[in-house]
């Protein structure tokens, strides 16, 4: 009887030890470091984060890639338990998640690093961290709707003068209507939400009024029929196909995809390629729809302030050693670097070339911006390849919009 | 004193923890969370039914036309697939039973082996092998279009990776069975004259009937739960004609924005009480056959 009880405990203890090793991992000499960083980028973040520990930091930072990482942030977050030191975070997630108090500000890690201030970041992803003039982010990078262009083709077709002003506009790429062999097509379809969500900005337009989203409005109506006279020219890869592979093949002159991209296009043999704006309407203005990893602190009462100023030692390092990172392909926020003459070796410094070009890099800040992304990403491609009625499924999207934000509403109790 | 003996707990005990914290409780909680508004963030705001009502009544809610769209989709999905991952598998097992089959063990490791790979993985090599260019599609047979993105291809191609993954699991189970089948039923048979078509239906399918409910069943409430194919596939496309169920549900709940969790929460349920339902009726009706 003695033994079967002494053995009860220890199996209770096993197993309440195995399930408590579950959710600690935290000490409080280590800050806990949480990204979506999968793939490449999470092995170039890997490197950043032993560079920065060879240093001998008094905190070290351990690097934890989380695939679902906003999943499990509302549920530590909920429970308090295991919250993370530190995050990175998407520029769309900062307004609601600054409504719901998910996140700290960083103010008392900024006025311990003078260094860690807008005039030392690109302007937008530094103030898409600021809502209500409080700071809760710090910039890593912005990655941006980018369009490369195959040198060959452009020569072959005799249209290397698009690049002329940096700005390919919709009607220099119908002016290759009927031009192409069999089988070649002027722009693809990646990412294509992106750009339709550029040409609102081209077009002067916006997607919220006054707070409210504007989906079903006359210049979303007019971004999608400027990207729509392309497809209709049959000038864009045919539907359901993989334009980006396409592109790779060197069938396609033009693709809208990110800067992350640069990697894997360079790898490919015998692709000659460059980078330029994403297409535009006009002549006038171009964007190129952006988004940027944050450097974040989750709210958690436990976070020591020894531990924040590790926490801004740490940022500290990374705006002045994130070369690393360029080579991911992604522009790199920290004006120290895209400022350093290697930098420039990376195909990306085209768009922290000039100021004009710092400008087009546009991340959309409206609270609701994820639904809105979220419907012109579900109906875009059906409304460019003419496969629905244009004005119908502009109402469905602006009533997707609506309901989702009528939800968050009753969510929050108003 | 009588004694008390801790060995059935121990036994019961691992299973029964895991049960109720993995499964139980989330269960319960999920069946809470329907009947609230919730962002997964904030706490829970109690609603009642008014979820469920603007699922399925309220026919200008955006929310209504997901689920409808995507219990059809589902409902399409389980039609077509269920019915060939019966057959197929059953076919197989009694072919693999042929005295002049040779290799049993290899050919059984090869149509199963494929339900262990991972569903994205292996939908990178079927798109691959049903692209246009670099596939079979175009250049065995001569379609000019992007199955991926037009109908009723896309559903073909949702169903072919289905199957090839799940004959291997549905098989192995009726092999096992038909190996448990008395051999002197088939040897009475035989001296009376049966043929193998008569045996099969007189001898084998009434010897695996438990076998085949629970294998019906099962899969059934597997081909609800359907996500990866379409997913990886498709995106639900075209014109969201392959876009399941369980992908609205995870879109609502973990996509992009704020969490709808609540909504979310009652559409898992309505999926759940169609799975019960439906599953409860093929019990009921094949073990009244049955017998």
């Amino acid at each position: 009887m003695k033994r079967k009880t002494i053995s009860l405990i220890l199996l209770t203890a096993i197993f309440s030890a195995l399930l408590s090793a579950c959710g600690s991992g935290s000490d409080k000499n280590t800050i806990v470091f949480w990204t979506p960083l999968t793939g490449d980028d999470g092995a170039y973040m890997d490197q950043i984060v032993k560079e920065y520990n060879a240093t001998n930091p008094e905190f070290k930072v351990k690097h934890v890639i989380t695939s679902d990482m906003y999943t499990k942030i509302s549920t530590v977050i909920n429970s308090g338990k295991g919250v993370p030191d530190l995050a990175i975070i998407h520029a769309d997630r900062v307004p609601g998640f600054v409504k719901q108090g998910v996140l700290e500000p960083l103010t008392g890690v900024l006025s311990a690093q003078p260094e860690l201030k807008q005039d030392n970041y690109l302007p937008q992803a530094w103030s898409t961290g600021t809502i209500s003039g409080t700071q809760y982010t710090v910039p890593l990078d912005i990655h941006s709707n980018v369009m490369y262009y195959n040198k060959d083709l452009l020569k072959k077709y005799n249209a290397e003068s698009f690049l002329d002003d940096n700005i390919v506009t919709i009607d220099e790429m119908l002016s290759l209507q009927g031009k192409l062999d069999e089988g070649d097509y002027v722009v693809n379809d990646a990412l294509l939400g992106w750009v339709i969500l550029a040409q609102v900005q081209n077009l002067g337009g916006d997607i919220q009024q006054d707070g409210k989203p504007a989906v079903n409005t006359e210049v979303m109506k007019k971004a999608f029929e400027s990207v729509k006279k392309i497809a209709d020219a049959g000038l864009m890869t045919p539907f359901g196909e993989d334009g980006y592979l396409m592109f790779q093949g060197g069938h396609v002159l033009f693709s809208t995809d990110g800067t992350w991209s640069s990697t894997a296009h360079a790898k490919v043999e015998g692709l000659n390629f460059g980078v330029t704006n994403i297409y535009s309407p006009t002549p006038d203005k171009f964007t190129n729809r952006a988004s940027s990893h944050l450097f974040a602190m989750l709210t958690n009462e436990k976070r020591t302030d020894e531990k924040e100023q590790g926490i801004g030692a740490f940022l500290e390092f990374i705006r002045q050693n994130s070369m690393e990172w360029a080579k991911a392909g992604q522009i790199v926020a920290s004006k120290q670097v895209i400022e350093s003459p290697e930098y420039k070796n990376y195909i990306q410094s085209f768009f922290t070339s000039d100021e004009k070009e710092i400008e087009s890099l546009y991340i959309y800040t409206y609270e609701h911006y994820p639904y809105i992304a979220e419907a012109v990403d579900t109906y875009c491609a059906d409304i460019v390849r003419g496969n629905v009625d244009l004005d119908e499924t502009l109402a469905t999207m602006q009533k997707f919009v609506e309901d989702k934000i009528a939800e968050n509403n009753k969510a929050a109790g108003q | 004193m009588k004694k008390r003996s801790f060995t059935p707990y121990f036994f019961i005990g691992p299973h029964l923890i895991l049960f109720i914290v993995f499964i139980l409780v989330p269960t319960i909680y999920g069946i809470y969370a329907s009947f609230t508004k919730w962002n997964l963030l904030g706490d829970p705001v109690w609603v009642g039914f008014e979820n469920y009502k603007t699922i399925l009544f309220d026919s200008t809610s955006t929310f209504n036309a997901q689920f409808m769209n995507g219990m059809k989709n589902t409902l399409i999905f389980v039609g077509l697939s269920v019915p060939i991952l019966i057959v197929i598998p059953l076919m197989v097992a009694v072919a693999l039973e042929h005295k002049k089959v040779k290799m049993k063990g290899l050919m059984q490791s090869i149509l199963y082996i494929p339900g262990l790979i991972s569903i994205s993985a292996a939908a990178l090599i079927w798109l691959l092998i049903f692209n246009k260019q670099l596939g079979i599609t175009g250049n065995v047979f001569g379609s000019q279009i992007p199955w991926p993105a037009n109908q009723p291809y896309a559903w073909i191609i949702i169903i072919v990776i289905t199957v090839w993954g799940g004959v291997g699991g549905n098989m192995i189970i009726y092999r096992a069975s038909i190996n448990g089948v008395a051999k002197d039923l088939y040897e009475a048979a035989e001296m009376d004259g049966a043929g193998s078509i008569r045996k099969f239906t007189s001898i084998t399918l009434p010897s695996i009937r438990f076998p085949l409910i629970y294998t019906f069943v099962m899969t059934t409430g597997g081909a609800f739960n359907v996500f990866g194919q379409p997913l990886m596939m498709t995106k639900g496309g075209p014109q969201q004609s392959t876009h399941v169920l369980m992908m609205y549900i995870r879109q609502l709940a973990f996509g992009h924005g704020e969490s709808i969790a609540g909504m979310a929460s009652a559409m898992a349920v309505l999926l759940g009480l169609v799975i019960l339902v439906i599953s409860a009726m093929q019990y009921y009706v094949m073990n009244r056959n049955a017998s």
